[in-house]
């Protein structure tokens, strides 16, 4: 939230002095970090890949604080060589490795008590497909919010220094199964994996495929889409300038000629479940990961390709898949979807949510959160979406809530009523900590002469009648035709 | 900020919070309440800081939407959309239920053709006549089966190299296609397959997911997916042990079972196989006798010739015995088979069973009654509401009241009302003995005060006492009706009186000193006012000299009794306290 990283502090690459001179094409290494140009600025940027084509040689770059999804392929005219280029630092990364050893040992020997105690807790974040290692109220408080915390040593000192954040558990589970793991060739190797599991996000290995996008086009129905992230499709399709998706049966193909024929022989016009809302602008469609093994498995690939944090490390049996769709007279257009477990410890109402980038901004990311809740209201839960939230996760949901609760706030000003967080939460079955964060975000709740306080500010209210003027849609309740499903304990032991 | 410290008080989700709008409050001091303090995102913190999300989070209230940049989609050119999506889409009435897999709506076979696969096929038709050529879609066929039966046969081909041998994939050919002129192109495609397995190393034609083969190589391959989650692991425990193998006995028993009956049901078959078989034969060897018979002239009936059925006699008797009585004389008439010589014994048996039964009921009863009466004999009953339930036998003279609805109002009163309405004389057979103790108006008979001893739960004493009833035809009406009478009054008052209720009792009437004299002499109730002690002795002594022992007893029993709190209980007991409402005696119920 400081300023300063909005002027672009440093906080790509490891942290630490480095040597610093200037570098030629040949030179420059995966691992520099040089001035590269983005968008008419010059900008630091991390280079994570080299090829050469018949252009001539291209940078993989990941520039500072840009999403990953910013990361693109540089020629070499974009790179800035009379700028001093900071070297990769050998010694300095070995130490690091070290010293990520001797952070790991200490983990191991402090708390493998605590993780003996508490082996349930790890089945509950297992079972999660994106679940975050760390309970995010907490970091917050402890962390400066000044220090640029993505440098792999603060992490390392993060873990190694607070034990009692929940991620930890996981690393020295971990640990405690596979101690023959040879750490001096990896980097924080289980620190990757665990990363990978629960994350699906690779950040701390430089040499990481992961970090770079893999894909580069793909042809999705009507669109061409390009991928933000990397996504486990079949290696060989990196090779391919594009690959083919079927708009159905979301079946993948690297080769344009069997692409037709799948498609000559491809009957599904409609996701391959139970419709359970209808109305004259979009349907939702139920699917059981378990039953759709396979259509679900290409939903997940698919939508990796445009989330960084989801991890397709497991398989798809323990969730339901909510779809979108859109009708045409070809037949339901996947929109969106979101992902929720069958039975989430943490009570959440959405795993992974997602709306195709072709239909991004046009307001269907509500559609879909609204969706998730009125679900939960039919369940008579309070839910609240899985973390980490993306970037545009956090500005959809935080949308979402402020949108409902001002207008929640407004009728009750109207009648001079007094209202509880709680009594808020329960009305839009959102948890009370995401009504508290929604409040506090927006300003509203103020603590004046001696007591709390909700207050609603003007420019909101102007805001909120801007745009309840320009006609938004909404799920109708009244068309969900929704029934909690009940999965019996051998069901989901053994899927009978 | 840091000039206003204010000690903020911890926000309850339950407090109740006053909804306001900013110009409720003081504008400056609105300003200076909204504080900047560090808001929880739920982003990853690594990306919190990104530079788009930030400058978004900032806009948020603002009238410039900041937007976060992304690669954006467009819409595609090269692709013939309506050339591969050619069906036309009919949207069903209902809400769609589908349940089919990806794999079952695909009509066809899962092989999709290459590039490669389409040049080789035309340069491979275009050496054949055009009747020989083949399709696309066996071509597929073809190599589906030839990936599936590599796959099964041969798991491991890319890591041994091996190639499933023609052989077999030609047996694999020959169960799954029929059309032989399809089957004449194996030869030529599986070399063709063999020859692009052994370019992509051996692998499955089509390219495929990393699935996890070995854990330590696999955890760091960002390609390895959907692995299989950890089984969670029952806790293994003694009892569930038990359990399981109990579950397991019982479904062994279970199908025992089921095999049993599937085995006589066989023997069963069988037999009736040859039951069958040997009825063919005797109709058939009958048929031969009654042409041996025709032929050679024998007249005699033709019993032989037909089956009798013998087994209709003890079929029937074994009937008779739960056949009620009444309908004895309805049968004879009725019965079929009458002309047999051992029926009138039977008869006449039956018949004097039955009285004889008869009588034994009526004996038993009358024993039971005798017992009974044995049992009760020197007891009053003098409990509030008797086990089984004390009805006074009605009185002749008094009608039963009845609803009777008539269509007109009767004409004269009571005169053919009472003939109707009189009851049937009761029969002196089953006049009906009523198990109860007798009551104090049955015991005429008796004079002697008696007393029995009982122990009752939690090792109380009671004495129970029967007075000697004293022949002066002023009998007391019975307890029980006086007692539900001034039950029956007891919360009817109209007015809430304070004043208690006066009872005029006139002490020196014959009917109290007879009362008193029955009322034995507890110490307690020396002291009780209005009551002349030396009255009462000399009211009891006459009765109580003869059996002084036994007053004692009782007298101390009851001291007993009532230092446990439980003396009401006592049928003995509640005399002194029914005192005052025998004085009240409502006139209806005094008998005339």
């Amino acid at each position: 939230m400081s300023p300063s990283a909005l002027n672009g502090e440093a906080a790509v690459g490891p942290e630490g002095p480095r040597q610093k001179s200037k570098a030629t094409v040949d030179t420059l290494g995966v691992g520099c970090i040089a001035m590269v140009e983005k968008n008419g600025q010059a900008r630091r940027a991390e280079i994570l890949s080299i090829k050469d084509t018949k252009s001539g040689r291209q940078f993989y770059c990941n520039f500072d604080n840009f999403n990953k999804r910013l990361d693109e392929w540089v020629p070499a005219k974009r790179i800035d060589f009379d700028h001093d280029v900071e070297w990769p630092n050998p010694d300095k990364d070995k130490q690091k490795d070290s010293k990520g050893k001797n952070a790991t040992v200490s983990k191991k020997k402090a708390p493998p008590s605590k993780a003996q105690k508490r082996p349930g807790k790890r089945e509950q974040s297992v079972a999660s497909e994106s679940v975050t290692p760390h309970t995010w109220p907490e970091v917050s408080d402890t962390q400066p919010p000044s220090k640029a915390p993505s440098t792999p040593r603060d992490l390392e000192q993060k873990s190694a220094g607070t034990p009692a954040i929940g991620g930890d558990e996981m690393d020295v589970d971990e640990d405690d199964q596979a101690p023959e793991v040879k750490k001096e060739i990896e980097f924080s190797r289980e620190a990757e994996i665990e990363k990978l599991r629960t994350g699906g996000s690779m950040t701390q290995n430089p040499t990481e495929l992961a970090r770079i996008r893999n894909i580069s086009k793909v042809q999705f129905g009507q669109f061409d889409l390009f991928p933000w992230y990397f996504s486990p499709y079949p290696e060989s399709f990196t090779q391919e300038d594009v690959i083919f998706i079927c708009e159905f049966c979301l079946s993948y193909y690297g080769d344009k000629k069997s692409f037709t024929r799948h498609r000559q022989k491809c009957t599904l016009q409609h996701p391959p479940g139970n419709e359970i809302y209808r109305d004259d602008y979009v349907s939702f469609f139920e699917i059981d990961g378990r039953r759709q093994r396979t259509w679900c498995r290409n939903l997940c690939l698919l939508s990796k390709m445009f989330l960084d944090h989801k991890t397709l490390y497991y398989d798809v049996d323990p969730f339901l898949f909510y779809v979108m769709t859109q009708k045409t007279e070809k037949g339901h257009h996947l929109v969106g979807y979101f992902s929720k477990e069958k039975e989430s410890a943490d009570n959440y109402n959405v795993a992974c949510i997602l709306t195709l980038p072709q239909y991004q901004r046009k307001g269907f990311g509500r559609l879909l959160i609204q969706f998730s809740y009125e679900l939960s209201k039919i369940e008579g839960k309070l839910g609240s979406p899985e973390k980490p939230l993306s970037d545009l996760g956090l500005l959809s949901y935080r949308q979402y809530w402020s949108e409902n609760i001002i207008d929640l706030l407004l009728e009750l000003n109207d009648r001079e009523e007094k209202s509880s967080i709680e009594s808020i939460s329960t009305s839009l079955a959102m948890t009370t900590q995401d009504v508290e964060h929604t409040l506090q975000a927006l300003k509203m709740q103020v603590y004046h002469k001696g007591e709390h306080k909700l207050v609603l500010p003007e420019s909101m209210i102007q805001q909120r009648e801007k745009a309840k003027s320009k006609k938004k849609r909404y799920i109708s309740p009244e068309n969900i035709q929704w029934k909690p499903p009940i999965f019996t304990a051998s069901s989901r032991t053994w899927g009978w | 900020m840091t000039t206003r410290k204010v000690r903020y008080k911890k926000l309850n989700i339950k407090t109740p919070l006053p909804v306001l709008r900013e110009h409720q409050i003081d504008a400056n001091e609105y300003e200076s309440l909204t504080t900047e303090s560090q808001i929880v995102t739920g982003v990853e913190q690594g990306e919190e800081n990104e530079y788009h999300l930030q400058a978004a989070l900032k806009g948020v209230g603002a009238s410039v939407d900041n937007e976060i940049p992304v690669p954006p989609p467009q819409k595609s050119v090269e692709a013939d959309y309506d050339e591969l999506y050619p069906t036309p889409y009919v949207e069903p009435r209902n809400y769609i239920k589908s349940s089919d897999t990806v794999e079952e709506t695909l009509k066809g076979s899962l092989y999709d053709m290459t590039t490669e696969d389409d040049e080789f096929l035309k340069n491979y038709n275009a050496k054949r006549p055009g009747s020989a050529h083949l399709s696309e879609h066996d071509f597929e066929r073809i190599m589906e089966i030839f990936e599936d039966t590599a796959a099964e046969s041969a798991p491991y081909a890319e890591v041994d190299n091996t190639f499933v041998p023609y052989e077999l994939m030609s047996q694999a050919i020959s169960h799954h296609i029929r059309e032989k002129s399809v089957q004449g192109h194996a030869k030529t495609i599986y070399e063709y397959w063999r020859g692009c397995r052994q370019v992509t190393g051996n692998k499955s034609l089509h390219p495929s997911l990393k699935f996890e083969t070995h854990q330590e190589h696999d955890d760091m391959d960002p390609y390895v997916c959907f692995r299989r989650r950890e089984v969670r692991q029952t806790r293994k425990t003694r009892a569930r042990d038990v359990q399981v193998a109990d579950k397991l006995k019982k479904l062994r028993r279970e199908l025992e079972d089921g095999r049993q009956l599937v085995v006589f049901a066989h023997r069963r078959e069988v037999l009736k196989r040859e039951m069958l078989k040997t009825d063919k034969l005797v109709y058939e060897q009958r048929a031969k006798l009654k042409e041996t018979k025709i032929r050679l002239n024998i007249k005699t009936d033709d019993d032989d010739l037909v089956n009798t059925k013998p087994q209709k006699r003890p079929k029937t008797e074994p009937q008779q015995p739960p056949r009620p009585t009444p309908h004895n004389q309805l049968r004879l008439a009725v019965r079929p088979d009458g002309g047999r010589s051992m029926e009138p014994v039977e008869l006449t048996l039956l018949r004097d069973k039955q009285s004889e039964r008869q009588l034994e009921l009526l004996n038993n009863i009358e024993l039971r009654v005798q017992d009974h009466r044995r049992w009760n004999a020197n007891y009053i009953d003098l409990t509030a509401d008797p086990l089984p339930p004390v009805k006074e036998e009605q009185e002749q003279n008094f009608r039963p009241a009845k609803t009777t609805y008539l269509m007109t109002p009767p004409a004269s009163a009571s005169d053919s009302m009472e003939v109707d309405e009189t009851p049937p004389a009761p029969e002196k057979s089953i006049e009906p003995f009523v198990f109860k103790a007798t009551s104090l108006e049955d015991s005429d008979e008796e004079e002697m005060p008696s007393f029995r001893r009982r122990v009752g739960r939690l090792g109380r004493l009671f004495i129970d006492r029967r007075p000697g009833k004293l022949r002066t035809g002023l009998s007391s009406p019975s307890r029980e009706s006086s007692l539900l009478q001034s039950d029956r009054w007891k919360y009817d008052d109209d007015d809430d009186d304070d004043e208690p209720p006066v009872y005029k009792i006139d002490t020196n009437s014959l009917r109290q000193m007879k009362f008193r004299s029955t009322i034995p002499l507890p110490t307690s109730l020396v002291r009780r006012p209005g009551l002349d002690i030396a009255q009462l002795q000399a009211a009891n002594r006459p009765v109580a000299l003869p059996q002084g022992q036994a007053l004692l007893q009782a007298a101390q029993a009851q001291a007993q009794a009532k230092a446990q709190a439980l003396a009401a209980q006592g049928p003995s007991t509640q005399v002194p306290l029914v005192q005052p409402t025998m004085a009240q005696q409502p006139p209806s119920v005094q008998p005339p």
